[in-house]
């Protein structure tokens, strides 16, 4: 008789979308946060004419 | 050791990457695939579709991720390139992503089918224990600040690590152990009904371009923080 296990294939396939999305997330707010910082260092790295308004 | 010249412009890459929305349709349209057009096993049952994300998720974390890591960390070691270091860091991260999930999944699995959620055979614990190895190898490239130290060190880390992989693939045959024996990659036909098959191979695809994109947004992640590290040295 096959058992009725679906409860378990459930949560092991919604287990795994967390971890995978969680991580697509991470990557996201790390490259974020370090392209601010690489802005920030191109525009004041430039000479003070070449700054968009307001930079 | 460093990068060449340094560039003026960072390398920035865009905010949304495509590559990673068409992965996660593609993952998306595996679990539409498993869970409703792929046939119930009859003695396991439902729970026996744990496989088509737990053993594609184990396949490209040991044989693809921590291979590739073994590979750049070795070049790297040989032409020190600081391209080939970017490879492996990312390979070795995309990789515990994917054995955490094998190591999440697999449990839910075991319960079903062992009545315990996990057992200390020769498998599972070297799983284990190279999930924490690959744990260690990320912590120590976060501890040492030095560029070239750390990717020496870290090389060193991760061609070690890799040698558990072997070990973990041969675990079955070497060890009373419950976890099943392969079902691909053994000398003989791969023991799975068609439809089964198909949805297999289909996930190892999916599986494997999400790797491809994860890899390929770390690696660009990787460039850019070094860039950022070059710019914030030279200020100092």
């Amino acid at each position: 008789m096959t058992p009725d296990n679906a409860s378990f294939t459930t949560a092991a396939y919604t287990l795994a979308a967390i971890i995978y999305l969680a991580y697509v997330l991470s990557l996201k707010l790390r490259l974020r946060r370090l392209r601010a910082r690489a802005i920030a260092l191109e525009t004041s790295a430039r000479p003070r004419s070449d700054r968009p308004e307001g930079a | 050791m460093t990068s060449g010249q340094p560039s003026v412009a960072p390398p920035l890459p865009s905010q949304r990457d495509p590559l990673v929305g068409v992965a996660l349709l593609g993952i998306a349209a595996i679990y539409v695939r498993a869970l409703a057009f792929t046939p119930i096993e009859a003695r396991q049952g439902a729970a026996q579709k744990i496989m088509y994300i737990h053993a594609t998720s184990a396949f490209i974390a040991l044989y693809v991720a921590f291979v590739l890591m073994a590979l750049t960390s070795a070049l790297y070691l040989w032409l020190k390139d600081e391209k080939l270091d970017r490879v492996a860091e990312s390979s070795a991260e995309v990789g515990l992503c994917f054995t955490t999930v094998v190591l999440a999944t697999g449990p839910i699995w075991g319960k079903t089918i062992w009545g315990a959620w996990w057992t200390w055979d020769a498998r599972l614990t070297a799983t284990l224990f190279l999930w924490f190895i690959i744990l260690a190898y990320l912590l120590l490239r976060g501890a040492v600040e030095e560029r070239g130290r750390r990717a020496r060190y870290s090389a060193v880390l991760g061609i070690l690590a890799s040698f558990l992989v072997p070990f973990i693939h041969l675990s079955v045959y070497l060890f009373r152990t419950l976890h099943p024996m392969p079902i691909l990659l053994k000398p003989s036909a791969p023991s799975l009904p068609n439809e089964m098959l198909v949805t297999f191979l289909l996930s190892f695809a999916a599986f494997t371009l999400l790797f491809i994109a994860l890899l390929r947004s770390r690696y660009r992640l990787a460039t850019l923080r070094d860039w950022v590290a070059d710019r914030e040295a030279e200020r100092a």
